[in-house]
């Protein structure tokens, strides 16, 4: 039997539809793009560069780079959807037709984080799949890999959220972008293994809190980490929900969404 | 009942500009009221501060009993918001922004199925239901934008300057369609610098300047009030611009004749 929905479901899956709808009808930008850009890492780093390190830590160089790059691909697109998604909206205006409605903050913010989320999501399966066929990736431990991943999501789709709520122009969230996100990513290990590095660069690796991400997800796949896997749920459990509510904060005041 | 209550009203902005200075304002359930005022005088600020898009810094507003802070969803569920910019979402369609519009206001699909449909043909939008918002002429947007205004069966309905650079025949279906709903119930607020407009539409009228409502009553009344024999001598008078009334302007005109 099919209940009827509630306003306030029909208000929130209409929130989130818009969202999802938003980059579907753009989907050569926003899913073929970012596609494209993951298969060729995968194929420079991957099939070039792997040709001659063959193996890291024991483990196929491929195998080793793949979870990186799907977690690198998740996290950016959230990021870059939600920030994108937002500044659109308040250049145009359309943002009010949301802000004057009956959404409450908390739905407001969850909707516009689980557009991005989606968006990542998409990417990072569609890789996945294709990893999986091209090269066989396993899944050695699912219960952490699951949860690493949508907590990665979810941390970067609010990044983007606040970065998105915080701009003024686009060039914000491409600074935010282009010279921050992008060197942590690229600094936290996705394409080697830390012990490789020399010191210091080795120990400051270990701040970059994108490393931590990555060897989960890493662990998730294939098996292997650096670091403590519990420990680092739980830094990014912690992280992700501080965020969250930092970011529910800024709009029950309305921060830079309501004059 | 009272559909929209406003006390003190007061709009402090993090610059330090006062733009609504203690604006008190009643507005009867099934009313036509016009609110005019200079650029700047604050308008749009307390039009925003009704519908959730600013936030009041001191006073209260209730829309139909509801306070719009504490009970904000139930006081915006009533309240329809036509802007003064068409701020259509570019990535819609015609149809997808009155459906989802319905959506953020928690109308069942069905529902939102009729009620779309109803107003794709009263706004002569249903041959651009399919066309994205962008690729819309300025008038099919400010169709659109009234369409969305009032998707929702709103009981207050807010129309800020929405005429503003229509053409004249747009603007008489505009103002056709807010008469018909006006008697059909809903209660009407609205802006604009068409004084004639506000003068054949509106029961009553408040002059807003410098963030205070500064005159308020039918036309005559203002006019009686600033003793000027009609309401556009009445704005030029508050505003200070006596000297532009078309009775000096028709004088001197007799004066050069003579």
């Amino acid at each position: 039997m099919n209940l009827p929905m509630t306003a306030a479901q029909i208000r929130f899956a209409t929130l989130w539809r818009r969202e999802c709808n938003r980059f579907l009808k753009i989907k050569k930008q926003t899913i073929g793009a970012p596609m494209l850009e993951t298969f060729l890492y995968i194929t420079v780093f991957g099939a070039a560069l792997g040709s001659r390190i063959k193996h890291l830590h024991g483990i196929d160089y491929i195998l080793f780079v793949i979870p990186g790059l799907i977690m690198m691909a998740f996290s950016t697109n959230a990021f870059t959807n939600n920030s994108s998604s937002i500044l659109q909206q308040k250049f145009q205006g359309a943002i009010q037709d949301q802000l004057s409605s009956p959404a409450s903050p908390a739905e407001l913010l969850l909707a516009f984080s689980l557009g991005g989320f989606m968006r990542g999501l998409a990417v990072a399966f569609l890789t996945f799949i294709v990893s999986v066929v091209l090269v066989g990736l396993p899944v050695e431990h699912v219960l952490v890999l699951i949860p690493s991943l949508a907590l990665v999501g979810f941390f970067f789709s609010q990044l983007g959220v606040l970065i998105g709520v915080r701009a003024e122009q686009f060039d914000d969230v491409a600074f935010a972008q282009t010279f921050v996100l992008q060197p942590l990513i690229f600094l936290g290990g996705v394409f080697y293994s830390a012990a490789l590095l020399p010191q210091p660069f080795e120990t400051l690796t270990r701040f970059d809190p994108i490393f931590y991400m990555i060897n989960l997800v890493r662990y998730g796949f294939v098996g292997f980490s650096e670091v403590s896997i519990a420990l680092s749920l739980l830094a990014l459990t912690a992280a992700t929900t501080a965020l969250f509510l930092f970011n529910l904060r800024l709009f029950s005041r309305g921060y830079r969404l309501r004059a | 009942m009272k559909a929209l209550d406003i006390t003190d009203l007061e709009k402090r902005y993090p610059t330090g500009v006062e733009a609504l200075r203690g604006v008190s304002l009643e507005i009867e359930e099934g009313e036509f009221f016009g609110l005019l005022g200079p650029n700047g005088a604050g308008k749009s600020t307390l039009i925003h501060c009704t519908t959730g898009l600013a936030q009041p810094t001191g006073g209260s507003i209730s829309i139909f009993g509801h306070d719009a802070i504490a009970n904000y969803a139930e006081a915006r569920q009533a309240v329809g918001l036509a802007p003064q910019e068409p701020n259509v979402d570019w990535f819609l369609t015609v149809e997808e922004t009155l459906d989802y519009h319905a959506g953020y206001f928690g109308m069942p699909k069905r529902e939102r199925r009729d009620r779309t449909k109803e107003l794709l043909e009263t706004f002569s939008l249903t041959e651009k239901r399919d066309e994205r918002t962008r690729t819309l002429s300025g008038g099919m947007k400010r169709r659109l934008i009234l369409a969305r205004a009032v998707m929702h069966r709103p009981r207050l309905l807010i129309l800020d300057e929405p005429t503003a650079g229509v053409d004249v025949e747009l603007r008489l279906e505009l103002w056709h369609y807010v008469q018909k709903i006006n008697q059909e119930g809903t209660t009407i607020l609205l802006t604009t610098h068409y004084l004639e407009e506000a003068e054949q539409l509106c029961d009553r009228i408040a002059f807003i300047a410098d963030g205070q409502i500064v005159a308020e009553g039918t036309s005559p009344e203002l006019a009686e009030r600033f003793d000027v024999p009609n309401l556009e001598d009445a704005y030029l008078a508050l505003v200070g611009r006596k000297e532009l009334s078309r009775s000096h302007i028709e004088l001197s005109a007799d004066e050069v004749e003579a």
